[in-house]
């Protein structure tokens, strides 16, 4: 499947290897996977904290929001893919009760055992299963899934297209997919002092917070490679998703897409 | 940034830590579990859903944006009321009474409504206890001793200055009236009135007689 200008595509290069973007730098597509792992390996351990400190806890409330457009009930089966330390994991848990289940998918393993313990010290058992899987091939049947929420993960994943295209299978009819992702600040002077924090600012407190200020660095500069919201849209559609809509959230510094499968 | 789930965000971390702070509630919060209720306060723009399980979630209801969009999810219970009548709402006995008097309109579960009010009103956290937590129990019992005798202190105070108020103006300036002069005035008031009536009917009698008199004599 081809998508629209994502730069994300792999596309031929002088080795003929594909290539994509790490950030800002150009990288054959089989090695994207592992530098993302080595980014998200090191940051695992204090990702919650600095997700707290780079947004000032307003990532919070993108999630809740997320949650609150899901129109999740008692006995959903749920997909939180990319789910990381499992935030949005621990809401729906309760929400979908017993007779639900919330499946906690990420392709980091560091990622997906800090989420896991994190969850099991809050006593959220039973209804939560751990997956370690590729966005881009879902290892589950189709028709699975009522609700699949992908935050803060699509950026980092190597063919957006075909990942939709998995999330798109798995979905069950009138089932609906939610991409909260960072995205492109509607206001040009949001939008400036939004570089300046993100690629003076954000570098430090990373080296500072977590000792690593070239994951955080990545951060930036991936969040800046990242589709803008009316082409994600547009990759939405062609997955084949309808109803498509997004909504700007704090300026458009993060949106929420939203798109169901009938 | 998201207002009203700074909102939710706001309530659901209360509730659950006044929950927190009473032992027994997680009882009474078992008999809540799996079950869901949306509030529509008509002064706010958004209702409220409250899920309940080991805790409590309060999320924003969103209504479709199309009509081919899902519709809002089965609630167990939908209650409807305005600002005004929601601290009434504390007592769960008189929801029967308010649903009567339409200050409140209810569908699905009372029992949920009912079970939900009872969680708030039967909330009771030892607040000296959880400051012994902090500051020692010497600290925590001095500390809401104190509290406590200035809260009498001031009350008595205000309690007696109204006395106080109350005689300077009824006895020194003659601002106000004394009870007994009122009771006095509005007696006089009644006999006045009373006399009126009777005055008023005798006219209507002298009247109708006259009419009747007139109508004989042609």
């Amino acid at each position: 499947m081809s998508g629209p200008d994502t730069n994300d595509t792999p596309a031929s290069t002088h080795t003929s290897e594909p290539s994509t973007h790490f950030g800002f730098k150009q990288v054959e597509s089989s090695q994207k996977v592992n530098m993302v792992k080595e980014v998200f390996q090191s940051v695992a351990a204090k990702y919650d904290i600095m997700n707290d400190l780079m947004s000032l806890g307003v990532h919070r409330l993108w999630k809740r929001y997320t949650i609150d457009c899901s129109g999740v009930r008692a006995g959903h089966k749920v997909l939180d893919l990319a789910g990381g330390t499992g935030d949005l994991t621990a809401k729906f848990s309760r929400i979908v009760g017993e007779s639900g289940q919330v499946v906690l998918a990420d392709i980091n393993d560091a990622m997906l055992k800090v989420g896991r313990d994190k969850l099991r010290d809050k006593g959220i058992v039973g209804n939560v299963q751990y997956v370690q899987a590729n966005a881009e091939a879902l290892p589950f049947p189709d028709n699975s899934f009522d609700i699949i929420t992908i935050a803060f993960g699509l950026r980092n994943v190597t063919d957006k297209d075909k990942a939709l295209a998995s999330m798109y299978r798995v979905l069950k009819p009138g089932g609906r997919l939610l991409v909260l992702e960072f995205s492109k600040p509607s206001n040009e002077m949001l939008n400036k002092a939004y570089d300046m924090y993100s690629f003076h600012l954000l570098p430090k407190i990373g080296q500072l917070v977590a000792n690593d200020a070239d994951s955080y660095q990545y951060l930036a500069e991936s969040i800046r490679m990242h589709p803008e919201q009316e082409v994600l849209k547009a990759m939405m559609d062609t997955a084949g998703f309808e109803q498509t809509t997004y909504q700007n959230l704090t300026g458009g510094i993060v949106a929420l897409h939203r798109g169901f499968k009938f | 940034m998201p207002f009203a789930q700074l909102v939710t965000s706001g309530i659901e971390l209360a509730m659950n830590q006044l929950l927190k702070l009473d032992d027994d509630s997680q009882q009474r919060l078992k008999k809540l579990s799996g079950k869901s209720l949306q509030v529509t306060i008509k002064e706010l723009p958004w209702p409220l859903l409250f899920s309940f399980s080991e805790q409590i979630d309060v999320r924003i209801v969103l209504t479709p944006d199309s009509d081919s969009e899902p519709p809002c999810e089965p609630v167990d219970c939908l209650i409807e009321l305005n600002l005004e009548t929601l601290p009434k709402l504390k007592d769960s006995s008189q929801l029967t009474q308010l649903i009567q008097q339409k200050q409140l309109s209810l569908i699905g579960d009372i029992y949920v409504a009912q079970t939900f009010s009872a969680l708030l009103k039967d909330l009771d956290v030892d607040w000296e206890e959880q400051l012994s937590r902090y500051t020692g129990d010497v600290m925590a019992h001095q500390t809401f001793t104190t509290m406590r005798t200035l809260f009498d202190t001031a009350k008595s105070q205000i309690e007696q200055g109204a006395i106080e108020l109350g005689e300077y103006l009824t006895q020194s300036d003659s601002i106000a009236v004394k009870p007994s002069e009122m009771i006095e005035f509005s007696r006089g008031v009644s006999d006045l009135r009373s006399s009126t009536e009777r005055l008023s009917a005798k006219i209507a009698l002298l009247e109708q007689a006259k009419k009747v008199d007139t109508g004989l004599n042609n």
